[in-house]
């Protein structure tokens, strides 16, 4: 169970931050400004949220629960999503909260969250810039799913593969921009898209789909080994 | 030269009207410019009828094209989901009696007929449960989508129950904003006619004369344009459904937290029956009944009784039925959509789908001259003619398969000159052969598939002869489709929601358009 509490010196002045786990989910969410290093690597697609049904971004690691085809940070040419980096923390408000029971947090492993003064360590520094850079982004995309909307671009995409192991997975609930609609567009709207700087968003979501075959090729790589 | 026909006028703003309107403003909308018009003209002062709280699916394709939101459907139309319809006490009138008329089709339905296997098996399951999850999803409480799911879509078939005094008003709204249907508040004082004997326009008290290429006849009973003026008479059809009462009242929930029907209750009484119908703020409740059988005030004891102690204080507005419909539905150029047509006992909510596949029909084979309008018109009364006797054979087949001899009401239902031809001749054949995909419902866009007849016929018991030898060839599909089915139904039951808590969340977040 999370235990959820606001950021506070005198509560939490004893606590260490560790590393983020390793471990990373098959679909992390990302925004806006991490699509360009998001697609060197990975497909980026939307889903839905389960509780409001709304769009949101995120990039495909692996092709069910547990599985990380793309390795470590490095290995992903450095692309380390937002949401992954701040682990354990949250923004409630406009104050930090963190998940008091969340293994980042430990009282005698990693650097300390605050120095003598309660001052934000170099760590916690990081991680209130990464939940700025989070909130910030999320707001972007935001905007660009509810371009995307207005013109209706959203279309949904079945992904249905087949595995040198004989294994077929199929990806249901996930969407794309339409290039259809995308080229339908008349110049006053493909003009917008462009300033408001979503058509490159698009394109750059449209673009990483091909990744999914280079995706598949890492699956397949991984069973021949394993 | 000819005649174009480009001047649509519609009198009347119910639901029948504007939902006409819709249809064909959509359908026709790039036509707007080049002198193609949609006028509608509605009296201030008629008070809308409103039945029909119950849809078809049909609506939701229907609405799509039309291009409203079913968001907004929800929020401004105390909308709610509908899975089907159970029938309580309809065959024996014992306890234990009821039966599901689902949305969904069967298992496979359309590469294999399941129900000579399920008779042939009679292992205890109930037809809808062996065939289709739905009626367990009703059972649950649970809705036929999720919030993930996009609008118009559907995990389980479905349609809705809604408020018809808000539905209108919210097809009124988008038609004048979106679909440039302009809206008229008059009221007609005289309708005159052409040398041909053609209508020509209205005489309104508050906007002048209103000329027309083509009619729609939208004013509910009062049939002003095709009854009234045209004279086509009503025929009656009271000898074959007996029911010619309803008595309604709408009934609050305990709390707001109350589960909704995600189906249309049908409960059978002693000469009639009730609809219970769950909205989100209130459920509304009716007894529907034979004046012949039963008197008003027995019947209003059996609606009281029924509500229990919910219905102190609650009064029951009367409403008469005429079971029936027009001889001719398109006369010279005017054409009678919704009630002015003609009406049926809401057993199988089939008022609101009739006007939605009439207006269909009226966008899709609009006339493009008067020369060619009678031979529209002439297409249209035999397809019209065709779906009213249909639904009047589906309605009575409700009755004729009831094994209660309880009252009088049950036991006339079953002489058999109360029972049309063609009826009688399908219950023979389907004592041999199951109703199915491909034999007798040929027709486009037939009101009630073969599915349906299924679920009522077998619902209620009704057994079609089995030659075991015949089933071999699709025993292995039948077995796999009866499996498929127990597995769908507990994936859905573990994943779809509480219908409630589904429409809370539609009002508050939306459904997505995609």
């Amino acid at each position: 169970m999370p235990t959820i509490e606001l950021l506070d010196p005198r509560a939490h002045g004893h606590l260490r931050l560790r590393a983020a786990a390793a471990e990373v989910p098959h679909f992390v969410q990302i925004v806006a400004a991490e699509f360009a290093s998001a697609a060197a690597c990975c497909p980026i697609l939307f889903t839905k949220e389960n509780v409001t049904g709304a769009f949101f971004a995120g990039a495909i690691f692996g092709f069910k629960p547990g599985e990380n085809l793309l390795g470590s940070v490095e290995e992903r040419s450095g692309f380390n999503p937002l949401i992954l980096q701040r682990e354990g923390f949250f923004i409630s408000e406009q104050n930090i909260a963190i998940d008091r029971e969340h293994a980042r947090f430990s009282e005698t492993e990693g650097e300390p969250l605050f120095d003598g003064a309660q001052q934000p360590g170099e760590g916690l520094r990081a991680i209130q810039r990464t939940l700025g850079n989070i909130h910030q982004g999320l707001e972007q995309t935001k905007a660009f799913i509810a371009a995307l909307l207005e013109l209706k671009l959203i279309e949904s995409i079945d992904i249905a593969l087949t595995f040198e192991d004989g294994e077929r997975v199929t990806l249901q609930g996930l969407y794309t921009v339409s290039l259809d609609r995308l080229r339908d567009l008349d110049d006053a709207a493909a003009l917008r898209l462009f300033r408001a700087g979503h058509l490159q968003l698009a394109y750059t979501m449209v673009g990483s789909l091909k990744q999914m075959p280079r995706l598949a090729r890492l699956r397949n790589q991984r069973a021949r080994c394993s | 030269m000819v005649q174009a026909v480009k001047r649509i006028v519609i009198v009347g703003g119910g639901t029948a009207g504007w939902l006409t309107a819709g249809v064909i403003a959509a359908k026709h909308r790039g036509r707007m410019g080049a002198g193609f018009s949609v006028t509608l003209v509605e009296s201030p002062n008629t008070p809308i009828i409103g039945v029909g709280e119950g849809t078809w699916p049909t609506l939701r394709s229907t609405l799509a094209r039309i291009g409203v939101s079913e968001t907004e459907l929800f929020r401004q139309c105390e909308a709610a989901f509908k899975q089907g319809a159970r029938f309580t006490g309809w065959t024996t009138g014992a306890a234990d009696d009821f039966y599901y008329h689902p949305l969904m089709l069967p298992q496979s339905f359309g590469q294999l007929n399941l129900v000579p296997h399920w008779l042939a098996r009679d292992d205890g399951r109930s037809f809808c449960d062996a065939v289709s999850p739905q009626g367990r999803l009703c059972d649950d409480g649970l809705a036929p989508k999720t919030i993930a799911t996009a609008e118009f879509e559907a995990v389980a078939n479905y349609s809705y129950h809604l408020d018809a005094g808000k539905f209108a008003p919210f097809l009124q709204r988008h038609c004048c904003e979106k679909l440039g249907v302009r809206h008229v508040l008059a009221d007609v004082r005289r309708v005159n006619l052409a040398e041909n004997g053609d209508l020509r326009s209205l005489d309104t008290v508050q906007a002048g004369e209103i000329e027309g290429d083509l009619f729609v006849d939208c004013t509910g009973f009062k049939a002003l344009l095709i009854g009234e003026t045209l004279g086509v008479p009503f025929k009656e059809c009271g000898d074959v459904l007996f029911c010619d009462r309803a008595l309604a009242v709408q009934v609050p929930y305990a709390n707001d937290a109350a589960p909704i029907a995600s189906q249309t209750n049908s409960i059978a009484q002693s000469s009639g029956w009730i609809w219970d119908i769950g909205l989100p703020a209130r459920r509304g409740v009716g007894h529907v009944y034979s004046s012949r059988h039963i008197s008003d005030d027995e019947a209003e004891r059996e609606l009281r009784a029924y509500i229990g102690p919910a219905a102190a204080g609650l009064s029951a507005r009367k409403i008469p039925i005429r079971s029936g419909h027009r001889e001719t539905f398109w006369k010279r150029n005017c054409v009678a959509v919704g009630l002015a047509a003609g009406f049926l006992e809401p057993l199988e909510a089939s008022a609101i789908v009739l006007i939605e596949l009439s207006a269909k029909l009226i966008a899709e084979q609009m006339p493009v001259c008067r020369e060619v309008m009678d031979l529209i018109a002439a297409r249209f009364n035999a397809t019209t003619h065709y779906r009213w006797g249909r639904i009047i054979d589906f309605l009575k087949l409700h009755y004729v398969l009831t094994k209660r001899t309880d009252s009088a009401f049950w036991r006339d239902n079953l002489l058999p000159e109360t029972i049309p031809d063609r009826l009688n001749d399908l219950l023979l054949l389907w004592s041999h052969q199951s109703p199915w995909f491909h034999d007798e419902f040929d027709r486009v866009e037939e009101v009630f598939p073969a599915a349906s007849y299924q679920y009522v016929l077998y619902g209620m018991g009704f057994r079609t002869q089995v030659e075991p030898s015949a089933l071999d060839g699709d025993a292995k599909n039948a077995e796999r489709a009866l499996r498929e089915n127990v597995i769908q139904t507990e994936r859905l039951r573990a994943g779809l929601p509480r219908h409630r808590d589904l429409i809370r969340k539609i009002v508050e977040h939306g459904m997505q358009a995609v």
